[in-house]
């Protein structure tokens, strides 16, 4: 076990656990979208779980960093309440905001975090901004809406480990990113109609379940009442790190030149 | 090494380079006469192609005896297509902006009948009676070639050129030593990364070699993504075999045997320079298996980056080796400890592997005595923008700014006035005029609120809007987040939005203020060192030139009138000559009318601010007057057709 | 028509088929067998996605994912002469925009868009690396510096010219 102060509180966790979990398991609630608890490297892209630690010359992720005895973590600075607020409006200025019309409402992580920080659901000092969005791809299970999205990857990371593949993904870059289902025939989503682990893990209501009236959120709050579930990891199939196959090997063709 | 083997290694090598000397001599004996053309990618885009084929026909028809040899780029890209002519009897002679038809007059009059047609002369390379040195221009003078000692002056294609030169032979000096001694060496030198953030090459070096495992890589970043700047891409193309022998040296010090040179898919020519130089390496036994004979391996594949700027940023560099989306990730954990397929990995630039030979040929304590005591060293930047002699300079480091551009580099056409320099990018900042004598090493300039960066520097005139280039860089970083994180992909946009609003006149009051707000937490949210550089362009232009940004909101005017829709361009019906229509073919949309007493007038609802009447009206009229605000245009009206 | 674009389907898949045994079936081969494609044919098409997807064994939208997130890669074909106007920050500062405002107009396209009749693309690029000439356009690799409205014309003009002649190269060898 290793001891850590948060915000002044002496809290005992196990080693080898994130800053975030540690607080979360005590009941020190930091804001957060893109962790979950199965991940081996966390993706880091929300940036709302930023802290102060002391010996970092700068707020971190804790999501990112595994406590170490004696640590020392402020979660509640003004200045990372400041930081939290500019990310969260950022969020909301992209996140078309209709919570009357959305499965998601009174389970959505956005309404939390802003109940949390006090923020509210309007834009303070920024113009929302649109996203002009062909997303390439259909399902026939799942309804994806982009300008709810915030982007967490929680998804991607549920169906790879899931299936060991994953059958959406982010796609383009930038601004435009994207979650697409793009390229897989129907059969191999066959699946999908069984599983539903990525509508089930969105914090948000982007992902949704198709011609049912029930959303998954609905789905899952029938039937766990307590907290959203993690995901029923069957462990990830790490893919072949042997250093043979770890270097791309470039053949003749495939260094072209092309120069003249 | 014993001593047996060490012998060995050093037989080895004594005939490669006893070859090389041979094939060098071949054609570059006392009695041959040379053609250098400088024929990097700045070299073909002047026409370097037609200029060597004016020789090689001159020469053919007039039966002289002279060797053309393709090189790579000497920096002086103001000046190409160069040629540098090596005739018995005369100093190398190098000649500026070379045509065909100059070409066909130095065969018959320099090379045929002896007379070096002294108008077409940029210098000679060597102190002499006849012909004025280049070391006369404070440009030569000035500058240190340590990396680029070899660029322009050898064929990159060719590797006993480089061997001829001395080359490899740090590599074979560095197989002699311990591991450990090189690193030390390195650190002794204090030589720092030159990718931009200026880390100390040697720590990191030591870092990996710490490191027990057996897998490591080593990593050559030749991505070069700042969108201004071609120094990576340059010594790729004129002496590969430099920044080879670094990477060589750097995974024997370290014991990695696979090494990736990652290069930007856009920069063809490299790629195939490149790639002959491992080809030619391999054959001669200087890299691949038992190199020289001795137990260290190696092996060197080039990846073509796939033209995204994040990634040059390691993490994400790696990411797309991997075969993934190129998006960075949380540090620590750092490369030089889980990397490359969670192997210990060292990411270089090309500079910092090519400064690796010559500091370990001459040793730490020389190379401390170039540059300043934190950065030691030359640092290499390519000078674009609004600048006379644009190209590629060596500088020792701690050289003004000032010098730099108007001593080295010739400082500003037209006789404009200088207005700010912009250095290391998309990640720099903007530094106006009383900046200029701050010296140029990494944290002087880091102190000023600019970067070192990876080597771009940009020149701008009083013609140029400081929002604009601000809006410029912000559009170039927002396109290019990954999109991962909140800061940088959303937060970017707006800062892009906002500006656009300025320089189109719809900037409101309090915009400055929200604009340094988002600046100050997108520098410090963001994940990577894209998002947490990318508003520096906006921070240092707001701070030295906040007046521009009050005049785009308040006036609605730009006071470099570059901002299309806050200036008009008129006609001045005092100055336009009656009858003349220079201007009216120049005009890409027919904006341009005559009116009723034959002089002529814009059309303010077609016109799109080109400019190119204003360049076509004769001197001697200098009608064309541009205006901000553009209300200040009078108005002339279109007379009615018919 | 129709069958003519089941042609090249055919083809192009037989042509791909025999490139991917070149490839050792690993996740770091990706981008070198997407640019591989895409320098022989042109764009990555849908197929070709998932072809590849099939030969490294991941799925196709995990293909897709990698493929739009970099600049590199088209997915329809591009015009017989890419134009591509150098947007870098010395073209810029010399009116680059300029330059492409005026590829853009004179053929009626936006950058990253085709003619209808698939003869000009028009695309912007970060630097090409010949600052010292800017502004620089890339008209199908040749590199030209020092561009000016009135040689966008010029240039354009010139393969128009050159279509022409071909052209009528064409109906007298016909006719013949
Ligand atoms: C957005 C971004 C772009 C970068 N681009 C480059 C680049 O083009 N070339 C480069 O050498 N380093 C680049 N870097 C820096 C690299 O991450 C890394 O620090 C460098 O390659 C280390 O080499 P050095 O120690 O020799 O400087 C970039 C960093 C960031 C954050
Ligand atoms: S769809 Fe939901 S889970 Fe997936 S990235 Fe978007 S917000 Fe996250
Ligand atoms: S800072 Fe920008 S580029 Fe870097 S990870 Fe975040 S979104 Fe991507
Ligand atoms: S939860 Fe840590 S960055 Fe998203
Ligand atoms: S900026 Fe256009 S070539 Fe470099």
């Amino acid at each position: 076990m290793i001891k850590l102060i948060v915000d002044n509180n002496e809290i005992e966790v196990e080693e080898g656990m994130t800053v975030l979990q540690a607080c979360l398991d005590n009941e020190i609630y930091i804001p957060n979208l893109c962790y979950l608890k199965e991940m081996d490297n966390p993706p880091g892209s929300c940036r709302l779980c930023l802290v102060e630690i002391d010996g970092y010359n700068q707020p971190i992720t804790s999501c990112t960093v595994k406590v170490e005895e004696g640590m020392v973590v402020r979660s509640n600075t003004e200045h990372i309440r400041k930081l939290q607020r500019t990310a969260f409006e950022l969020l909301l200025s992209v996140h078309h905001v209709d919570c009357k019309n959305c499965p998601a409402n009174r389970k959505c992580e956005l309404q939390r975090i802003a109940k949390f920080l006090h923020f509210g659901l309007k834009l303070k000092r920024l113009e929302p901004l649109d996203r002009e969005i062909k997303v390439e791809g259909d399902h026939p299970f799942l309804e994806y809406v982009p300008n709810r999205c915030v982007l967490c990857g929680r998804c991607v990371f549920v169906c790879k480990k899931k299936n060991g593949q994953a059958m959406l993904s982010f796609a383009k870059k930038g601004f435009d990113t994207v979650i697409s289902f793009f390229g897989e025939d129907n059969s191999a989503r066959v699946s999908c109609e069984e599983c539903y682990a990525c509508a089930e893990i969105c914090p948000v209501g982007a992902l949704l379940v198709k011609n049912s009236k029930r959303s998954a959120h609905q789905r899952l709050a029938k039937n766990n009442n307590s907290q959203r579930p993690r995901p029923s990891g069957r462990g990830l199939k790490k893919g072949n790190n042997s250093l043979a196959a770890s270097i791309p090997t470039l053949p003749g063709g495939a260094l072209k030149g092309g120069g003249k | 090494m014993n001593q047996n083997s060490k012998k060995k290694l050093t037989e080895v090598f004594a005939s490669i380079k006893t070859e090389a000397d041979k094939r060098f001599k071949e054609i570059k004996g006392d009695d041959d006469q040379n053609i250098l053309i400088g024929m990097a990618t700045c070299g073909l885009a002047s026409g370097a192609i037609e200029v060597k084929a004016a020789f090689e026909e001159a020469i053919a028809e007039r039966k002289i005896n002279a060797h053309i040899m393709p090189v790579g780029c000497l920096g002086h890209c103001y000046a190409e297509p160069l040629v540098l002519i090596e005739k018995p009897g005369f100093p190398p002679i190098l000649y500026h902006n070379v045509t065909p038809g100059k070409a066909r007059l130095l065969v018959k009059a320099f090379l045929e009948e002896g007379d070096p047609v002294f108008e077409h002369i940029l210098g000679s390379m060597e102190e002499n009676d006849i012909i004025p040195s280049v070391m006369e221009f404070q440009r030569f003078n000035q500058e240190k070639r340590i990396v680029m000692a070899n660029s322009g002056l050898i064929d990159p294609e060719d590797i006993y050129h480089y061997i001829a030169k001395g080359g490899y032979s740090a590599l074979v000096k560095a197989l002699t030593l311990e591991p450990e001694k090189i690193i030390n060496e390195i650190q002794e030198s204090g030589l720092r990364g030159r990718g931009g953030a200026g880390f100390l090459t040697g720590k990191k070096w030591q870092l990996t070699r710490d490191v027990n495992e057996k897998d490591k890589f080593v990593i050559c970043n030749a991505d070069e993504g700042d969108p201004g700047a071609y120094m990576d891409r340059t010594l790729l193309e004129s002496n590969p075999h430099q920044i080879i022998e670094g990477m060589a040296i750097n995974a024997y010090a370290i014991g990695a045997e696979k090494a990736i040179t990652y290069i930007r898919a856009e920069y063809p020519l490299a790629v195939k320079v490149t790639k002959k130089a491992i080809e030619q390496a391999k054959e001669i036994g200087l890299l691949g298996k038992g190199i020289l004979g001795t137990d260290f391996n190696l092996d060197i594949v080039i990846f073509q980056g796939s033209g995204a700027f994040v990634c040059g940023e390691e993490t994400a560099l790696i990411q797309s080796i991997q075969g993934e989306r190129g998006m960075p990730q949380p540090r620590p954990p750092y490369p030089s400890q889980r990397g490359l397929f969670g192997k210990p990995t060292i990411i270089n630039n090309v500079k910092t592997f090519g400064s690796i030979p010559p500091i370990l040929k001459k040793g730490a304590q020389w190379f401390r005595g170039v540059g300043t005591e934190k950065s030691p060293g030359t640092a290499i930047f390519s000078v674009v923008g609004n600048i006379v002699h644009a190209g590629l300079v060596e500088i020792p480091m701690g050289i003004s700014l000032r010098s730099l551009i108007f001593d080295i580099c010739g400082g500003i056409p037209e006789q404009k006035k200088f207005k700010a320099v912009q250095i290391g990018g998309p990640s720099g900042g903007c530094l106006p005029e009383h900046f200029l004598d701050t010296p140029i090493d990494f944290d002087s300039l880091t102190l000023a609120g600019a970067m070192m960066g990876s080597g771009g520097i940009v020149v701008m005139d009083e013609d140029t809007c400081m929002v604009d280039v601000a809006r410029y860089f912000l559009d170039f970083t927002q396109k290019e987040s990954c999109g991962k994180c909140t800061f940088c992909r959303i937060g970017t946009k707006h800062l892009l939005d906002i500006l656009e609003r300025i320089i189109t006149g719809k900037g409101k009051e309090g915009d400055i203020e929200l604009l340094e707000r988002l600046s100050i937490d997108i520098k410090e949210g963001s994940l990577c060192g894209l998002g947490k550089t990318a508003p520096n362009p906006v921070l240092t232009t707001i701070r030295y030139f906040r007046d521009e940004y009050e005049a785009h909101i308040r006036e609605k005017r730009c006071p470099a009138m570059m901002c299309r829709a806050l200036t008009a361009y008129y006609i001045d019906l005092d100055r336009c000559a009656r009858g003349c229509d220079a201007c009216v073919g120049s005009c890409p949309t027919e904006a341009i009318f005559t009116t009723r007493d034959r002089k002529k007038g814009i059309d303010q609802t077609l016109c799109v601010k080109c400019g190119e009447c204003m360049t076509s009206c004769p001197v001697e009229y200098d009608a064309v007057i541009k205006v901000s605000p553009p209300e200040l245009a009078p108005k002339i009206e279109r007379p009615e057709e018919g | 028509m129709n069958d003519t674009a089941e042609d090249e389907e055919d083809a192009m898949l037989k042509d791909i088929t025999s490139m991917l045994t070149y490839f050792e079936k690993h996740r770091g081969n990706l981008i070198p067998i997407l640019q591989s494609i895409q320098e022989k044919h042109q764009y990555l098409s849908p197929l070709a996605l998932q072809m590849v997807a099939r030969h490294l064994k991941v799925s196709s939208c995990d293909v897709y994912g990698v493929a739009t997130f970099y600049n590199q890669f088209r997915f329809h074909p591009p015009g017989e002469h890419q134009i591509k106007a150098c947007l870098g920050t010395a073209c810029h500062v010399r009116g680059g925009d300029i330059i492409l405002e005026n590829f853009e107009r004179k053929l009626d396209i936006k950058a990253g868009e085709t003619t209808p009749d698939r003869e000009f693309s028009i695309d912007r690029v970060a630097c090409v690396g010949c600052c010292a000439l800017a502004p620089v356009a890339i008209v199908d690799d040749t590199v030209y510096g020092h561009m000016a409205p009135s040689k966008v014309e010029g240039l354009i003009l010139g393969f128009e010219i050159e279509k022409e002649r071909e052209k009528r190269k064409k109906q007298s060898n016909e006719s013949k």
